[in-house]
């Protein structure tokens, strides 16, 4: 493991950095290392869910003008979104492919979905040592 | 009726990003690699320095594994006795 420097990088920054593409975060404020392994872990989990399940297991509600609704409608969309973006694309593919009721598209729904709330942890993290500047060590 | 319409469902080929894996008679061991994910990415968080997150890592993801183990068996056992 390579010894990075600190990088000065605002908290509000890093976080959004984190949630556009997993593990950047780290990598903005000189946690090389760390940011591989979590980016690449975190997407492999999430393109995975859409390889076991299809891209259908990104179901996206059907509006957005009542959140309390769209949440209750589409609840797991709301992991997956944390993914950032790529979950945007990915649900703008879906809607061309059929649901299915198989039991491992809810594992591709569960895989997904735990990617994106394990990136939320990232970008927690990843806030927090910009905003006290503990990056450097990986 | 419900024959009938069991009888007409038929197993679809599978379409890369289309349809579902075709993993039903061992869909339980893809909870290998998602235990695995949570692990690395909950260490690397965790951990001061990254030298000890392989280990570690490891570690929880065998310990996850286990108690899963433990609780699945326990719960088949419950639903045994209730059964029985």
């Amino acid at each position: 493991m390579s010894q990075d420097r600190t990088h000065s990088v605002p908290a509000p920054l890093a976080a959004l950095v984190a949630w556009l593409v997993p593990g950047a975060g780290y990598l903005l404020i000189g946690q090389r290392a760390r940011g591989l392994t979590v980016g690449i872990t975190i997407l492999a989990l999430f393109v995975m869910g859409l390889l076991i399940g299809g891209l259908r297991v990104v179901d996206p509600p059907d509006s957005y003008r009542q959140p309390l609704q769209a949440v209750y409608q589409r609840p797991w969309f709301v992991g997956q979104i944390l993914v950032g973006p790529l979950t945007l694309v990915a649900a703008s593919q879906a809607r061309a492919v059929p649901y299915s009721h198989a039991r491992v598209w809810e594992i591709g729904v569960l895989y997904t979905a735990v990617a994106g709330m394990l990136n939320l942890l990232a970008i927690i993290d990843t806030a927090y040592r910009a905003a006290h500047g503990a990056g450097g060590e990986t | 009726m419900m024959m009938w319409l069991l009888g007409q469902t038929q197993p679809q080929p599978y379409e890369l990003l289309r349809s579902p894996l075709p993993v039903w008679d061992y869909w339980y061991l893809l909870a290998l690699p998602l235990c695995l994910g949570i692990s690395i990415v909950y260490k690397s968080i965790r951990c001061d320095t990254m030298r000890r997150v392989p280990r570690e890592a490891l570690v929880l993801c065998v310990f996850i594994l286990v108690v899963m183990g433990l609780a699945a068996g326990a719960l088949a056992a419950l639903v045994q006795v209730l059964a029985g």
